[in-house]
């Protein structure tokens, strides 16, 4: 079985190459200053320092307010989804989990388009609500539009890992709660969902992860003033030129999302 | 208990599937509207297919989508799988460190990973393009494939590829015939992730990706000038396809089960030699296309240009172009400094003299456009390039009011730019998100230059913004300002007249108002570039675009004002009679060009912009 150990070399090559170096250059860029070129290191705190101003905290904070926001939300909504699907008939499990991630093979922008014409002021919906004589209401370049488009983008990635841990759930367990006197709701809290918590933690992270660093739907939706962290990143990228303030926004995003990884891992694991 | 609770159950799950369908079901039905509109359906018909079957930039992206998320998921599949097997017989220490390397990718937000790949493709000068979108995909993807493939291959019993082996298999055999297939699922979960999460995406690809290659979603998001339903027809077309093979896809084993084993394994053969037959073509298309021709790199602003005018030059001059488009100059410029190549640019005023001063451009021999007698005299000599001797005006106009005469007093547009500010129009109005042409409106209401360096007038026009932005709740929209205003959505919008005079020819109750306190009065030419290695093609090309029939076609289609007499004089007698927006006004001796504009200076609105988008 020795022979195979070898395998991973290319791997460990390729890694290397476009994993660690990559993140090396943002560490690199965050820690330099002017000029895109590696070669004229000249060492300053300054992108951290700037990133400091008030400005700037309230995009994080904004962001990780409608990360969090939307996180729960397709929890709430997932779970049960994910609960009904995983007690229908095994049939009707595959083609039901099929629906539920056909939409994530369309292109996410032609979705999020689509939620413009129907969102917008003169869109599908208000057109609707003024065939049936009601005034319109105005959806578009708000909260509402934004989180829409992130949780019908997002809830697939939620409801996917709560049911293959629901699904892999001993179903004489619940049998044996109700057995032994439990009501639904005891069963429910005391064995369903103490043992679906894997699947939970995996739907949080993926969500979360996904909803806190987007910037293109909330761009789409949310119009120029939705001003969020990968927005902030991709402005300085692409418009305003300044690498290295991107770079270090990058890396800070980076590393609060690495240590709430780790915190929501830790947790999986005192579970278990 | 399951009965009881069937109807609510079914009701939810309807609902939920309703909201996540919902915006397919819009997009397909709006592939067979008759007109342009994405929100009345006005008649049933195909045309949004046919125009699909004509599209160039389409059926290339389609072609670099499918062929890229084919080739990474194999490559990344191959690689993925074996590291998974490699990794169960490694020393715990490699096996930690490598896993957690793996598992970057996986953690860091996809626009991290997308800048990190961007940076080093830069910075080692590789060219941005196929490869290195290639490159890319297969680094995002075998990540999905080792997490995916590497539990199995953990559950299998080590003693098995011994037994093989004792039994006179050699290691490869052994590999292929016992390991492999008992690990058939994992490595088959794993391509599909990976062939998903290549086909749809956009972050990595848009960062990493240049010089005229795109996919579908690139292509749909530079659309958001002029939504375009035969993109809604494509994805109408990908739907279907989808559905015919997950159908074939769930009878196959259904089949398989009836016809043996034989069956099975023939099957295999043939997905084997159709992935196979995909990988040559791929390859045969890839050394077809930078085939002998010359080729001409194209960058211009979105929805900027009548593409025919591009085929009809190819054939002309039996040559390629490669044409990309950027969002903004600001876009241009971040790529042309990340070390892309480009021919020929067609930047705005203020972003050419930078470009001059930063020497990125070469002069133009005026002897090889013979069409410059087309020019008007207006649009010449002007402060960004005095004498023109490195820049060709393509189009010309101003930035303006677009209001709603049916809901905006005539009285109110006395006060020019402070109708941006009229707490009437609370939340009913767009500002342009645009950091230079925001400042300008701020200084010119002010009274100050829109060139202004003093940063105590800066402070001042910043704090108008920030009072505007409070009171008004306007929106910063990009180009969706102009699909929003043509059906109406709010009453005043600022607009560069080209767009308004579009947007008015489609929405009649519209007018464009430029401020007596003056406005941008701006200039888009196109330039050659230093690196430029077809000159004689860069030329012929701007020689192309300001003959009569060109520039003709050309401000037809997209609205813009010409800068050459003929097309001018025709136009503004016909189709955009009685415009105010095609005839930029060049009276109004408080209108300005924007200047140059020192890093410093730079560096400082853009953050002030920053901080007035950033509530």
């Amino acid at each position: 079985m020795k022979q195979y150990k070898h395998l991973i070399k290319p791997y460990i090559i390729w890694a290397a190459a476009l994993i660690v170096v990559p993140l090396i250059m943002i560490v690199l860029y965050a820690f330099t200053e002017e000029g895109n070129s590696v070669l004229t290191f000249s060492f300053t705190l300054e992108n951290f320092a700037k990133f400091a101003e008030s400005t700037y905290v309230n995009v994080i904070v904004k962001s990780f307010r409608l990360g969090i926001f939307t996180t729960v939300l397709c929890l709430l909504l997932g779970y049960p989804l994910a609960f009904i699907i995983s007690r229908c008939s095994e049939k009707s499990q595959a083609f039901l989990i099929l629906l539920v991630t056909i939409p994530e093979w369309i292109n996410m922008l032609l979705r999020t388009y689509a939620w413009m014409n129907l969102l917008s002021d003169n869109g599908i919906i208000n057109n609707l609500l003024e065939m049936l004589g009601m005034k319109p209401v105005s959806m578009m370049y708000t909260d509402f539009s934004v989180i829409v488009g992130l949780v019908c983008n997002f809830m697939p990635f939620m409801i996917i890992p709560i049911y293959t841990s629901l699904s892999k759930m001993d179903k004489s367990l619940i049998e044996a709660a109700y057995d032994l006197g439990a009501n639904r709701f005891q069963t429910f809290r005391k064995v369903i969902w103490k043992l679906s918590i894997p699947g939970v933690l995996n739907g949080i992270m993926m969500v979360f992860l996904l909803s806190v660093s987007t910037f293109v739907i909330p761009k789409l939706l949310g119009g120029g003033q939705y001003m969020l962290i990968g927005n902030l990143i991709e402005t300085q990228f692409i418009s305003v030129g300044d690498w290295n303030f991107g770079s270090a926004i990058s890396m800070i995003l980076a590393v609060i999302i690495i240590l709430f990884m780790r915190l929501m891992k830790k947790m999986d694991t005192q579970e278990e | 208990m399951k009965k009881k609770k069937s109807f609510f159950a079914r009701f939810y799950v309807v609902i939920c599937l309703a909201f996540f369908y919902l915006p397919i079901l819009v997009t397909m039905f709006f592939s067979f509207n008759s007109s342009k509109s994405l929100t009345r359906f006005t008649g049933f018909s195909l045309r949004w297919y046919n125009e699909l079957l004509q599209n160039v930039e389409i059926s290339k992206a389609v072609y670099v989508s499918l062929s890229i998320a084919v080739m990474a998921t194999v490559i990344s599949t191959v690689l993925g799988t074996i590291t998974a097997i490699g990794l169960t017989r490694s020393r715990k220490i490699v096996k930690e460190i490598l896993l957690n390397v793996n598992n970057m990718p996986i953690l860091n937000p996809e626009i991290v990973t997308a800048i990190g790949l961007m940076l080093l493709f830069s910075s080692i000068g590789m060219r941005k393009g196929y490869v290195t979108m290639l490159l890319a995909h297969i680094a995002f993807c075998t990540p999905y494939v080792i997490t995916s493939v590497y539990p199995k291959v953990r559950s299998l019993d080590p003693n098995l590829a011994n037994a093989a082996m004792d039994l006179g298999a050699t290691p490869f055999q052994a590999l292929i015939k016992v390991i492999v297939p008992l690990i058939k699922e994992g490595i088959f979960a794993g391509a599909l992730l990976a062939f998903t999460m290549s086909f749809d995406d956009f972050v990595i690809s848009y960062f990493v990706s240049g010089n005229g290659v795109k996919n579908i979603s690139i292509v749909v998001y530079n659309m958001t000038k002029r939504i375009n339903p035969t993109i809604n027809a494509l994805s109408t077309i990908v739907i279907v396809v989808i559905i015919i093979v997950l159908v074939v896809v769930n009878l196959i084993p259904l089949l398989a089960r009836k016809n043996t084993v034989n069956m099975n394994h023939r099957l295999h053969h043939v997905i084997g030699l159709a992935a196979a037959a995909v990988l040559i073509g791929v390859m045969i298309w890839l050394g077809a296309a930078t085939n002998g021709k010359h080729v001409l790199k194209v960058y211009n602003a979105g929805e900027y240009m009548d593409l025919s005018l591009l085929e009809q030059f190819e054939e002309e001059n039996d040559c390629q172009v490669v044409y990309e488009t950027f969002e903004s100059n600001e876009m241009m410029y971040t790529k042309l400094a990340a070390g892309e190549t480009y021919d020929v640019l067609i930047p705005s005023d203020y972003m050419i003299e930078r470009l001059i001063k930063e020497e990125y451009l070469q002069y133009i021999d005026w002897n090889l456009i013979p069409n410059k007698k087309n020019l008007m005299e207006d649009v010449q000599n002007k402060s960004y390039d005095p004498g023109n001797r490195y820049s060709c005006p393509y189009f010309w106009g101003t930035v303006g009011i677009l209001y709603d005469k049916t809901v905006v007093d005539p009285e109110d547009l006395k006060d020019g730019w402070e109708l941006l500010r009229n707490p009437k129009y609370k939340g009913n109005l767009y500002m342009y998100d645009s950091e230079r042409d925001s400042f300008m409106i701020a200084m010119k209401a002010l009274g100050y230059s829109m060139n202004s360096t003093n940063f105590d007038e800066i402070e001042e026009a910043y704090q108008w913004l920030i009072e505007q932005r409070d009171t008004m709740d306007p929106i910063y929209a990009g180009d969706d300002v102009i699909d929003n205003m043509i059906s109406g959505n709010k009453a005043i919008a600022v607009v560069y007249s080209g767009d308004a005079s579009y947007i008015i020819s489609e929405n009649e109750n519209l007018d464009y108002l430029t401020p007596d306190q003056g406005t941008n009065l701006w200039y888009d030419a196109m330039v050659i570039t230093r690196d430029c290695s077809e000159t004689d093609l860069a030329h012929a090309f701007i020689d192309f675009m300001i003959s009569e029939e060109s520039a003709l076609s050309n401000t037809e289609e997209v609205g813009y004002t010409p800068t050459v007499e003929s097309a001018f004089e025709e136009m503004k007698e016909g189709d955009y009679a009685g415009v105010s927006s095609y005839i930029p006004d060049t009276e109004n001796p408080n209108n300005e060009i924007f200047g140059y504009q020192e890093p410093k200076v730079k560096q400082h609105y853009a953050e002030l912009w920053t901080k007035v988008k950033a509530q």
